[in-house]
């Protein structure tokens, strides 16, 4: 292959390359499901990565919605974000890292699954 | 004495025997389309955009350069190409498209043509960029974070990430096979160990990169690995868990191996490979960084000069005229 053409095909793969780049980020939205699959809580104590999926599916834990969204009224209501009414430094009421520790700890504690030490969640 | 004939070599004119830089970036492209296709396979489009971005944007930023430097245009010879499909395939699927164009300005320009182009680089230019964002972008380059929608079915926590941060009991939370075939979180084209594989030796066989770096690497690992793990099993995993999870494989046959910033002697170069395996595994283990490919591949790169003096005897015998 002579140089000429090693460039005319360098820039057509470019081209061709860049298109379907570009197309791919325009077109393709980040991809949500319905429900978590997974969570990152990040936090000054090193982030925590919750597995949603595996507390809620009937192969995992089997956790319904409402033991852990409070807040949910009526059956089929969307759950609003913990950090809504939980503020990280929140003077009135339960903060957002008392919330989380009651939660999760309290769980594993009762249930004898999951980890209760600090280093068995968060992760620097 | 003075007529003896010290060399021998033919005369002109000499027969090009085809080898080119491009005909070494195209296989090197083919050699890791394996991996690579296996990452689009499980991440779908996101993982093509990534790879397609990566791959253009390099050829165009090395293009730009060509222009501004009023060089000849060298983007005909597919290394931009090549830099930009390796950076590509050490990202997570949902890297965002700037990360992805800064990270192929930053191997091109700053990893390469500021030094004066292929060949010139005394760092791997990916790497370069790769250790730029993963120090100024930490969030960008945590799979565990990147990919929380993303479920195969298997346990979704990046491998080498769970070994350091949990110890080596998550180790019995993965099988083996599913970490050989790509069924883990992780890098689009750093997964799939089995494609890896075949396209290191797929490069090892044509000649396009030295076994001895390749398997000194590896040697490297798997005995410090070992090493580790028997002084303290409940702390340090196994050595195979090293080689099938982070950036092993793709680091081995694709990173560590590349031309300009690797020794060419044979003594330098089972030194640079099993420093480097060597480095990856104290990183892991006693480091900071969840994976230690990228720093230790970066540090041997700085020995490369020096081990490059450790020189194959000359052949022949001295003779004093005097």
């Amino acid at each position: 292959m002579k140089g000429k053409d090693e460039l005319r095909l360098a820039y057509g793969l470019a081209f061709v390359l860049l298109l379907i780049g570009v197309l791919g980020y325009a077109a393709l939205p980040p991809r949500v499901p319905d429900q978590p699959v997974r969570m990152v809580f990040k936090n000054k104590a090193g982030q925590v990565l919750f597995d949603h999926k595996e507390h809620s599916s009937p192969l995992g834990y089997g956790y319904r919605c409402e033991d852990c969204h409070h807040d949910i009224e009526e059956e089929g209501e969307r759950p609003s974000s913990c950090g809504e009414c939980h503020m990280p430094e929140d003077g009135n009421g339960l903060g957002r890292s008392d919330a989380f520790h009651n939660l999760c700890q309290g769980c594993h504690d009762q249930s004898g699954l999951g980890p209760v030490d600090c280093s068995g969640c968060h992760v620097l | 004495m003075v007529n003896e004939k010290l060399y021998a070599g033919a005369h002109a004119p000499f027969w090009h025997n085809g080898s080119s830089i491009r005909a070494k970036s195209y296989n090197v492209i083919m050699a890791a389309l394996p991996a690579a296709l296996m990452g689009i396979y499980l991440y779908g489009v996101p993982a093509l955009r990534v790879l397609a971005l990566a791959v253009s944007s390099a050829m165009i930023w090395e293009w730009l350069v060509n222009r501004v430097m009023r060089k000849p245009t060298t983007i005909g010879d597919c290394n931009a190409a090549v830099i930009g499909l390796l950076l590509g395939m050490l990202f997570p699927a949902t890297m965002p498209w700037y990360a992805v164009i800064l990270g192929t300005l930053l191997a091109i320009v700053v990893g390469k043509q500021i030094y004066g182009g292929i060949g010139c680089n005394p760092f791997n230019p990916t790497l370069v960029a790769y250790a730029m964002l993963l120090l100024s972008w930490k969030g960008l380059l945590d799979f565990d974070a990147m990919l929380v929608n993303y479920d195969f079915g298997v346990n979704m926590v990046y491998p080498i990430g769970a070994l350091k941060h949990f110890g080596p009991e998550v180790i019995e939370e993965y099988r083996l096979t599913d970490l050989f075939m790509g069924r883990q979180a992780g890098a689009i084209g750093a997964t799939f160990g089995l494609g890896l594989i075949i396209g290191g030796l797929y490069l090892i066989i044509r000649g396009y990169i030295r076994w001895e770096i390749a398997v000194s690497f590896l040697a490297g690992v798997f005995v410090t690995a070992l090493l580790f793990n028997a002084a303290n099993p409940a702390k340090y995993g196994g050595p195979v868990f090293h080689l099938l999870s982070g950036y092993t494989l793709i680091g081995a046959f694709f990173l560590v191996t590349e031309d300009s910033s690797s020794p060419v002697n044979f003594v330098p170069m089972l030194i640079y490979g099993a420093g480097a395996g060597f480095l990856t595994v104290l990183i892991r283990n006693v480091g900071f960084f969840v994976d230690g490919v990228v720093f230790a591949i970066l540090m041997m790169n700085l020995t490369n000069p020096l081990l490059d003096k450790i020189r194959p005897k000359a052949l022949g015998r001295r003779i004093d005229y005097a």
